[in-house]
């Protein structure tokens, strides 16, 4: 730990120290992968011990010798380890404030936190109580078909309960398939939870629908703006952006989703 | 411009006093690499908090490749090596070599940067964006500017290159080399605890959809412990 800048050749190792240091770091590495290569052992909890230990020993390897702290001047290395410890302690801070040190589930941030507001929808969908005009909701996870009603079944002829079934997609995602739910991007007034900004407003798409394209029904229009939504964008409508609205959105959705949405869609007029 | 380049080739290397005894310009690089230390350190923390919270996939097992990583951190481990090869080379002002290693240096981060590229661009196709899910923000966010600092020494390492070149670089200047190498072997440590933080512990984490048990509440949980 000389600072003697006299000695000014000892400050650096040897070429062959650097050959050295750098196959520890190879093998350490290597180490490291082994310990997750069975596939058993990986994310296990046992592991992350030892590969915290690997990488904390490379890391040491790295600045006491390929950075010279070991050879330099003794402040830089406390310098250097004062921000380090800086560093762990905003860890450390910002884990105490989110997720706590006990298994008490985030405490701090579960007392402090804002309540849902809905504007966030997308985040909060999962924590969103469904709207109450509808049929069942469906819990997450999508253990949905046993709750809605597929079109063809004799209890949804009525094609009200299909435009219900539509609207209750629209509103959570959860059909037999899953999706994201419309509401996220697009608003319909009146209809409570669908107030979406980034997607056109959907108010009266179900009048303006069939003149969109020339010589395509209202129908088709509906049908292929959801299951092929960079298809065909309209010129004109308001935040109607190609490429924002992605096919990967609505792939989830099954014939009969679909066909509830359109009939859903149609009613607003 | 003779006399520009012998001053310039002269004026950093007047070692004034200074109440340290360390040189100003190596005391700076060390106090910048702390302070970088806390920002790497918000992101790492701001990944660990939200680890597991994702509620839309892909989450990370089903997209994160650790052995096309293992590659890509072995060659930023050759690079670190490349760069002492090459401040070595400086110090006996081999000045073919010094060339050469801070060359080798920067294409070895550059190789770097390819993998990177190569699995960003994977993840997107993927369906894994900045703004799909949690992991993908943090994911994107803390490897994002681990990425931009090496793409940053690899343009601080050719610059160096350049006045190499041009016979400029040599024992009386070879601070310009150590500075520039203690920035590399710091984005090498940085990837070091990336790797595996984000990859050896982290990389296997499947989504809260899975098993709601699994998302961790606490340190402990976090870390696997209970």
């Amino acid at each position: 730990m000389s600072s003697d800048p006299g000695v000014h050749e000892s400050r650096h190792p040897t070429l062959k120290q650097y050959v050295g240091i750098a196959i520890f770091l190879f093998v350490v590495t290597l180490i490291e992968f082994v310990i997750i290569l069975p596939v058993d052992f990986r994310g296990a909890g046992w592991t992350i011990a030892p590969l915290a230990i690997l990488s904390a020993i490379k890391f040491a390897a790295v600045i006491f010798f390929y950075m010279h702290l070991k050879f330099d001047n003794r402040l830089l290395t406390w310098v250097f380890l004062g921000g380090l410890a800086l560093g762990f302690a905003v860890v450390f801070a910002l884990v105490a404030l989110f997720l706590s040190w006990t298994p008490s589930p985030r405490s701090y941030a579960a007392e402090h936190a804002q309540p849902c507001t809905f504007d966030h929808e997308y985040v909060c969908a999962q924590y969103k109580p469904a709207p109450t005009p509808l049929p069942t909701p469906t819990p997450e996870g999508g253990a949905a078909p046993t709750q809605v009603p597929a079109p063809d079944d004799a209890s949804v002829n009525d094609s009200g309960e299909l435009v219900a079934v539509g609207q209750q997609i629209f509103l959570t995602g959860q059909g037999e398939g899953t999706a994201t739910g419309c509401y996220t991007c697009h608003t319909i007034a009146g209809l409570e939870g669908a107030a979406g900004l980034l997607g056109p407003d959907l108010t009266n798409i179900g009048a303006e629908a069939g003149n969109r394209q020339p010589g395509v029904t209202a129908d088709d229009y509906l049908r292929q703006s959801i299951t092929e939504p960079e298809g065909f964008v309209a010129e004109g409508v308001e935040r109607a952006v190609p490429g924002l609205m992605l096919m990967a959105l609505t792939s989830g959705l099954t014939e009969n989703d679909v066909d509830a949405l359109v009939a859903f869609l149609k009613e607003q007029q | 411009m003779a006399h520009h380049t012998e001053i310039s080739h002269h004026a950093p290397e007047e070692e004034h006093p200074t109440t340290t005894g360390i040189n100003n310009r190596k005391l700076l690089m060390w106090v910048f690499l702390s302070s970088d230390c806390l920002f790497f350190g918000s992101l790492i923390a701001t990944y660990m908090v939200y680890r597991g919270q994702s509620l839309v996939g892909p989450y990370p097992v089903d997209i994160i490749d650790v052995p096309i990583t293992t590659i890509s951190t072995f060659v930023l481990l050759c690079s670190s090596f490349a760069m002492v090869r090459a401040l070595a080379a400086t110090n006996e002002d081999r000045q073919g070599a010094i060339i050469f290693w801070l060359l080798m240096t920067a294409f070895l981060g550059a190789i770097f940067i390819g993998f990177q590229v190569y699995e960003f661009n994977l993840f997107k196709t993927e369906g894994l964006r900045i703004d799909t899910n949690l992991f993908g923000t943090t994911f994107f966010t803390l490897t994002g500017f681990h990425g931009a600092h090496v793409t940053l020494g690899i343009v601080w390492l050719l610059g160096l290159a350049w006045v190499a070149k041009k016979g400029r670089v040599g024992p009386k200047t070879a601070l310009d080399v150590e500075l520039a190498g203690l920035y590399w072997h710091f984005v090498d440590i940085v990837w070091i605890v990336i790797f595996t933080l984000l990859y050896l512990i982290g990389g296997f984490d499947t989504g809260p959809a899975g098993d709601p048990s699994l998302v961790p509440h606490s340190i402990t949980g976090f870390l696997g412990l209970i």
